[in-house]
């Protein structure tokens, strides 16, 4: 019973991390994007351009890397409970 | 005011600190004088400084409670200076499970063995370094439990706390992430929403004034009274 709190609990405050985590690196990307068009394109008022721009720029990210490595956050603890398990308990 | 927040800040401080000192693992330089087990019945404020049964086991009100003997060798500030001198500390020997503090240990009778394979008598010692947490305290007989037991061949060693380093970097790791977190959703979220309000209420102010200045003279108020029934745009 309480392998099984501990399971559900871990993944509750796992998840809060995960999500608050993909948001944040989201919206540094976006910010990002949207610099880079203002840089490239300086002056423009055309505002359909740019948010075609980011939302390219968004969708490249959603197909790239960093948003997988983010599962990190889930394996990283549950490697970590396994070490603790076994550095504790061998001797 | 100041004082509230002074008396405030204290307070968190020493309890994260205390919370802190409590849960992670400090070392000891220890020999093993002795092992027993002695039943405790906990009272309603000592029991919170016990963990519980054994893994596979019920729990029930009372039980027996492993406990190791020892000299260790004293310290000064929180264990990072060695000194010469000698005092008994008992430890308990606890399965921690998979509950709090996360310690994962379910060897506490393989632990007991093991000390019991340590144990010296006076003349031969046999030292070993005691990793535990928790406080020993007499008023309240609460012990700290012991989790790990490694021989040394000579009680002069240094002893490198790996584990806190890492937490500890760790924890200001998770510090920075978290506030650059916030500053991002600060700058992206709650600023731009600010804003769009602050115009939203500039525009209300505008209206109204161009409201009262349209609004002069009999006819024109009268005007402005018809013009409240229609529809606005």
């Amino acid at each position: 019973m309480a392998l099984i709190r501990l399971v559900v609990i871990g993944f509750v405050i796992l998840s809060v991390i995960y999500f608050a985590l993909s948001i944040y690196s989201r919206s540094v990307r976006r910010e990002r994007l949207e610099k880079d068009w203002a840089e490239e394109n300086p002056g423009s008022t055309d505002m359909d351009a740019r948010d075609a721009a980011v939302e390219a720029g968004m969708a490249d990210y959603e197909k790239g890397l960093r948003p997988k490595l983010l599962i990190l956050v889930y394996l990283i603890p549950t490697i970590l409970v396994i070490a603790a398990l076994v550095v504790t308990n061998t001797n | 005011m100041r004082y509230v927040r002074t008396i405030f800040r204290t307070i968190v401080i020493v309890v994260i600190f205390g919370l802190f000192h409590y849960v992670l693992p400090q070392h000891d330089v220890a020999r093993i004088t002795g092992t027993e087990v002695i039943r405790m019945d906990f009272s309603s404020f000592n029991r919170f400084f016990f963990a519980q049964s054994d893994s596979g086991t019920q729990e029930l009100a009372t039980r027996d409670i492993r406990l190791i003997n020892t000299k260790i060798k004293k310290t000064w500030f929180l264990g990072f200076f060695q000194r010469d001198t000698e005092r008994v500390m008992v430890f308990r020997n606890e399965d921690t499970g998979w509950i709090w503090p996360p310690y994962f240990k379910f060897d506490s009778s393989d632990l007991q063995a093991e000390a019991e394979a340590e144990m010296s008598p006076p003349g031969q010692e046999k030292w070993v370094v005691l990793t535990h947490y928790g406080w020993r305290n007499r008023f309240f007989t609460i012990y700290p439990n012991a989790v790990g037991i490694r021989p040394i061949d000579s009680p002069d060693v240094t002893i490198v706390p790996w584990f806190n380093i890492f937490f500890f970097a760790f924890l200001v790791a998770a510090w920075f992430t978290i506030r650059a977190m916030w500053r991002q959703f600060r700058e992206r979220t709650i600023d731009p929403a600010l804003a769009d309000a602050g115009e939203a209420w500039d525009a209300v102010e505008g209206q109204a004034d161009a409201v009262t200045t349209r609004a002069t003279g009999l006819w024109g108020r009268f005007r402005a009274w018809l013009n409240t029934w229609r529809s606005k745009k």
